[in-house]
């Protein structure tokens, strides 16, 4: 087997333990690079920072632990944002363990202890409200028919924040951050085409293609895919997170990945070009 | 008459028109109506949950019971223990998912596993480039070309270095993917009115479990 035929041929082992490597060592030793902020999160920075103090958010958190290492920094810094300008915020989860993510990120943001927020005036979570599509049009249609409680089981009543919050009209913001397709459409068909709510979104990486579109049309007036969209926000809020530090490992897997793109091409081309000599 | 063909498609007419008098009309009384319906919906979405869990048990206690070589009755096992236990630690402390042992429970054991069955992807991703993105022939390498395009201005170190491979890469999600995408989606969006007038009028009936 020749040098190139081998190359074409790296065990899965030996990539998979360089890329371990790759992760590894900027963990250890961050690079600190400059980030480069896209406009699709510099849309999602601006619109949120238009808003005048004390507009009220409608807030999904539309994750579970499978999509937090991507879109939980993304949604601290979005928090952070929110509750510096002095918003109010609604928070539910069409995702079943978004009640499980809610704590995690209020642990990080401390609304009470950074920024003077009081639970049930300044923001309530809701919990999860099962169906999806059908979840949003019941928020959004009208609110206290479809909630009696918020998760801890308080009477809507006895939260000042929803007072006088019935559905649609009463949101100035709907923003949302998912791992499902379904649901990411889903506010686009529920606020945006119904109630022609502004409307932010956040996706993983990979599902950035599918719902740029709605970026582009204007329905979604900002969007923060995955952890390089989190890692601009980050930035351009100065609360600097996990997502910054994991600007620096995906700088090294990724390059390690092109580097393993070249050689394995290289290695193709160089075999091709033997056997045809050969034969 | 067929009930159990004909009651499901008469609810699904009578609940799909009232969404569309809904949206087209604005009565307040289709509204008020619908409101109800859709919060009915929630309640189902609810109810469906427990169904889940209860079929679950019903699937895998099969499995179990029978034991076949190479089923993996093990981790069904396993599947239904976790089960039972997250439930009980929910409800016999009051406090269902926000008790500390829960949440002990959850963030301990569910949320890192959860996490790195996601991040194992990027193993399987980085390996899979190295495999399968080689430029045979020509609509290869344009796909070859785009890729490597979109991992370099992906990449902050490459931006960083030539902030023009971070353009290119919004170039190419701009005109590129999203005009493509939005063909795509087109498609989708004319099937779907098509799908759901066919639902309507009861010619779609595989939501019903039948051909």
């Amino acid at each position: 087997m020749s040098v190139w035929e081998k190359l074409t041929a790296v065990p899965r082992e030996v990539v998979m333990t360089l890329v371990v490597l790759a992760m590894i060592i900027p963990a250890i030793r961050p690079l600190g690079l400059p980030i480069l902020t896209g406009d699709m999160s510099r849309a999602w920075y601006n619109t949120v920072e238009q808003l005048p103090e004390g507009s009220v958010v409608l807030f999904d958190i539309g994750y579970g632990s499978g999509g937090y290492p991507s879109l939980g920094p993304g949604n601290i810094a979005a928090f952070h944002q929110m509750f510096e300008k002095n918003l109010k915020l609604v928070i539910m989860a069409t995702a079943l363990e978004g009640t499980m993510m809610y704590p995690l990120i209020m642990e990080e943001v401390k609304p009470e202890e950074n920024y003077g927020a009081v639970y049930g005036e300044d923001y309530v979570f809701l919990g999860y409200i099962a169906g999806e599509q059908t979840a949003m049009a019941g928020v959004l249609g009208d609110l206290k028919s479809l909630v009696s409680t918020d998760y801890q089981g308080t009477p809507i009543s006895q939260l000042p924040l929803l007072e006088n919050i019935n559905g649609a009209d009463d949101f100035a913001l709907v923003a949302y951050l998912t791992t499902a397709g379904g649901v990411a459409e889903g506010w686009v068909y529920q606020a945006y085409s119904q109630y022609n709510k502004p409307l932010l979104g956040g996706c993983l990486s990979m599902m950035t293609t599918s719902i740029k579109p709605y970026y582009d049309s204007g329905q979604l007036l900002g969007l923060m895919d995955g952890i390089k969209g989190a890692a601009d926000l980050e930035f351009l809020t100065g609360h600097p997170g996990d997502a910054i530090v994991s600007s620096d490992i995906l700088s090294f897997t990724q390059t390690l990945v092109l580097v393993f793109i070249a050689i394995g091409n290289i290695s193709f081309w160089m075999t091709r070009k033997t056997k045809e000599e050969e034969s | 008459m067929d009930y159990k063909r004909d009651l499901p498609l008469a609810i699904t007419f009578i609940v799909g028109i009232i969404a569309v008098l809904d949206y087209y009309t604005g009565v307040q009384a289709i509204t008020d109506t619908f409101t109800i319906i859709k919060n009915w919906g929630v309640v189902l979405q609810g109810f469906a949950l427990g169904l889940g869990a209860v079929n679950l048990f019903r699937v895998h206690g099969r499995r179990i019971s029978q034991r076949r070589e190479g089923s993996d009755w093990l981790f069904s096992g396993w599947l239904l223990l976790m089960l039972t236990v997250f439930v009980v630690v929910g409800l016999s402390t009051g406090q269902y998912d926000q008790g500390p042992t829960y949440s002990w429970l959850y963030n301990a054991i569910y949320l890192p596993l959860g996490s790195t069955m996601y991040s194992s992807l990027a193993f399987y991703m980085a390996y899979g480039a190295y495999k399968v993105l080689r430029a045979r022939n020509f609509e290869a390498g344009l796909l070859f070309i785009t890729a490597i395009l979109v991992i370099l201005g992906n990449t902050p170190v490459f931006p960083a270095i030539y902030p023009g491979f971070f353009h290119m890469r919004e170039w190419i999600f701009g005109p590129i993917v999203s005009g493509a995408y939005r063909g795509v989606r087109i498609g989708i969006g004319i099937g779907a009115v098509i799908l759901g007038i066919r639902t309507l009028l009861g010619m779609e009936t595989g939501y019903l479990g039948r051909r």
